[in-house]
């Protein structure tokens, strides 16, 4: 059994190696406040503790996992991990906070592929976003680089690719309604994903045009019709107003409406007028005006600006591309779920009464088992079965969770 | 220019050796052997200016420009393409590949081999009818894609009598040409979203007419995949007026239910999304209501056992539910 759960490991890390960065997003909605990983009571510790406890696994004693563990009985570890799961998800690192509530990095179990899932809050839901802030994204990027913007050629990529991602959205009647760099994310290959569709409308299929009333995306990148209040808006133009504003924002990295506060912006925007600064030239220029026009009836549409010439020509090259910042200082992004399956399948300290807590690889273990096979094969033994013991509590335990499954 | 070594031959070189060797080719006279030779020669070594091998960098701007232009002086392209059956195997992928590149080319926002095609639209009927001769017909494919990418090619290809052809690619019996010829259909179909809108209003009739044709197929895959690309092209929002027009029909109607009533499930499942639009259309014509109407009962029991077993896709549970309970409550329209 030991045998298969190291196997499945090793699946699991290979596979991940080569899955694909997928940066979709996943609402998972958990009423669970997320505790800090140190202060979580840790089952692990507290089993060996009653090292005596028999062997008679088909009846766990139930009472235990529910069992309250004064504070000074828990041993605190440095930084513990314990894997924990969502759903089909096993949970990584934070990667980000918003208003809305927080993204991890996770693993879905299912296929492997690496994600990120926006973890929200219940309460939370009703308020509007105002300035968040966020995961991997255009925004994040930007903030790295000491002018927040992107040399011409990296921002035509990224544009590009936003506007054909638009048009499918806009095909499938929906308007996205909060535009901007913070909600564009990036795949390590540089493929630009359109993310966050917590406040998008979908226009019926039957609606004669693409009217809509309500507006609440980001103050900053709203269309005048919105800041003015009026009481219908042709909705895709919504969408064409902030992918201006956001081109805006990468090229030149300002905003071209800013006021000290909300009533202040939205007068700005409202009225409309804004400077493009002298050093965009044509035809970037004219495309910027084009998309930030006043009047959303004569905005350019998606098909003005695949058909501007700004658009159809690529830039050329000036200065260097702005890489993808390190995650938590990794510039190779690796996963943050894997230590802690690591931990979970591959966790000896606690048997070897260590309390320090320590990563170990695969070769670390391998060479372990094989020291503890070739120099003592009875205590190998009892080991196992006590290891068994182990991993057998550990799964039950995860059901104590609401919404976690045996893996 | 490398120091040591045979200097490189000039574009004007090459295209004028590789023209002439295309000709006897033609011709078919009994030095076919060497013209075959020269022929894949001379297509190496443009494929070399325009993308490098592994010692050496593609060709600079200036060469890649010139030979761009000799090849449309030369209307070297066209004759390629016509000889393209008459090429040996490596020099037909050649042959796609040179084009490919060439076509792609930019200066500033204009793309010229774009431009030049448009002025010899012959070259994309001929691509076009490269899916009647099986031994071209994939890289015919190739290159008929690059071409769709481009919309002033993409409607060159669209408005031209030439694509009703493409409703017998899809069919033929060579399952991978008929699959390659199916996705460039797709491609001319669903691109470019304004022009193919305004392509299907201004020509409902004729195409529709056709697209019958495939709906209606012997073959399975023709059968399941048209229904399909026939769903995405309804629900997409550019191709409203189109929908509405097609909703009204009831001959559709009836096809599509009989679709529902299929013996594959995949089918089944595809014409359902298109069998929805009619019924949550606000607005039914009277035809198309007086069927409903004449098997309400039948269609909400056919609904309520119609693939029970995807319990978990949630939205397919919640349209169909939702169809339930439309066609329950269906009314005759009063006083008519």
């Amino acid at each position: 059994m030991n045998k298969n759960m190291c196997n499945i490991s090793e699946n699991v890390e290979e596979n991940t190696e080569e899955a694909e960065m997928a940066n979709r997003i996943f609402r998972v909605e958990s009423d669970e406040e997320l505790r800090p990983l140190s202060d979580v009571e840790n089952p692990v510790l507290w089993m060996n503790e009653n090292a005596d406890l028999d062997d008679d696994l088909s009846f766990p004693n139930i009472s235990n996992f529910f069992h309250r563990v004064d504070s000074s009985q828990i041993l605190y570890e440095t930084k513990k991990r314990r894997l924990k799961m969502i759903g089909k998800y096993v949970m990584g690192d934070l990667l980000g906070e918003g208003s809305y509530g927080k993204v991890k990095e996770m693993l879905d179990s299912e296929n492997l592929c690496r994600r990120a899932v926006k973890i929200l809050k219940r309460r939370k839901l009703r308020r509007i976003p105002n300035g968040e802030q966020n995961v991997e994204s255009l925004q994040g990027m930007l903030e790295s680089t000491s002018e927040k913007k992107f040399p011409l050629l990296q921002a035509h990529g990224y544009f590009t690719q936003l506007i054909d991602g638009l048009e499918y959205l806009h095909s499938k009647r929906i308007i996205h309604k909060d535009i901007k760099p913070g909600n564009l994310l990036l795949t390590l290959e540089g493929d630009l994903k359109i993310s966050d569709l917590g406040v998008a409308e979908t226009i019926d299929l039957f609606a004669k045009d693409d009217t809509c009333v309500q507006g609440q995306g980001s103050p900053a990148f709203q269309p005048p019709e919105i800041a003015n209040g009026v009481e219908s808006f042709p909705g895709f133009k919504v969408d064409v107003w902030s992918s201006g504003v956001t081109l805006y924002n990468i090229t030149t990295g300002k905003y071209p409406f800013e006021g000290d506060n909300i009533y202040r912006l939205f007068e700005s925007i409202g009225k409309g007028e804004f400077a493009v600064p002298s050093e965009i030239e044509e035809p970037l220029r004219s495309l910027l005006l084009g998309m930030l026009e006043k009047d959303p009836y004569s905005r350019f549409s998606l098909q003005q600006i695949r058909q501007h010439a700004w658009f159809m020509r690529k830039p050329p090259k000036t200065s260097k591309e702005v890489p993808i910042p390190p995650l938590q200082g990794d510039s190779l992004h690796r996963m943050t779920v894997l230590p802690y399956l690591e931990e979970h399948y591959y966790d000896f300290t606690n048997m070897e009464d260590d309390c320090s807590t320590h990563y170990i690889t695969e070769k670390e273990l391998n060479d372990q088992k094989k020291e503890s096979a070739e120099h003592n094969n009875g205590k190998a033994l009892v080991r196992q079965n006590s290891k068994r013991k182990w991993k057998k509590i550990s799964c039950l335990t995860m059901r104590s969770f609401p919404g976690c499954k045996q893996s | 220019m490398p120091l040591f070594g045979k200097s490189q031959k000039s574009p004007t070189d090459v295209v004028k050796a590789l023209k002439e060797a295309v000709n006897s080719l033609e011709k078919g006279d009994k030095k076919a052997e060497k013209a075959q030779e020269d022929v894949s020669k001379n297509l190496v070594l443009i494929k070399n200016m325009l993308y490098g091998t592994s010692d050496t960098e593609p060709q600079t701007d200036i060469i890649v420009a010139q030979l761009a232009q000799e090849l449309y002086n030369s209307n070297l392209l066209l004759l390629l393409i016509q000889n393209l059956n008459r090429i040996d195997f490596e020099g037909k992928k050649d042959v796609a590949q040179v084009f490919n590149n060439i076509l792609r080319r930019q200066i500033g926002t204009r793309s010229p081999t774009v431009e030049y095609i448009c002025t010899k639209p012959e070259i994309l009927f001929t691509l076009m009818t490269g899916y009647e001769h099986q031994e071209i017909a994939l890289n015919c494919g190739t290159m008929l894609r690059e071409c769709a990418r481009y919309e002033a090619l993409a409607k060159i290809m669209l408005y031209s009598d030439d694509f009703y052809n493409f409703f017998r690619y899809v069919e033929v019996s060579t399952f991978d040409i008929a699959s390659d010829a199916f996705s460039t259909f797709k491609e001319l179909l669903t691109r470019h979203k304004i022009l193919c809108a305004d392509f299907l209003e201004t020509n409902y009739e004729k195409v529709f007419d056709h697209y019958q044709s495939l709906l209606n197929s012997e073959n399975y895959v023709t059968r399941r995949q048209s229904l399909k690309l026939l769903g995405e092209l309804l629900l997409d929002r550019h191709n409203f007026t189109v929908m509405t027009r097609y909703i009204s029909n009831p001959d559709n109607l009836k096809l599509m239910m009989n679709m529902l009533k299929e013996r594959s499930r995949n089918i089944q499942f595809e014409a359902f999304h298109v069998f929805k639009v009619f019924v949550a259309n606000p607005n039914k014509p009277k035809p198309i209501l007086d069927i409903l109407l004449r098997n309400q009962e039948r269609l909400v029991d056919f609904l309520m056992k119609f693939h029970t077993d995807r319990a978990e896709d949630e939205q397919f549970n919640d349209e169909k539910a939702y169809l339930i309970r439309q066609i329950q409550e269906l009314r005759p329209a009063g006083g008519h």
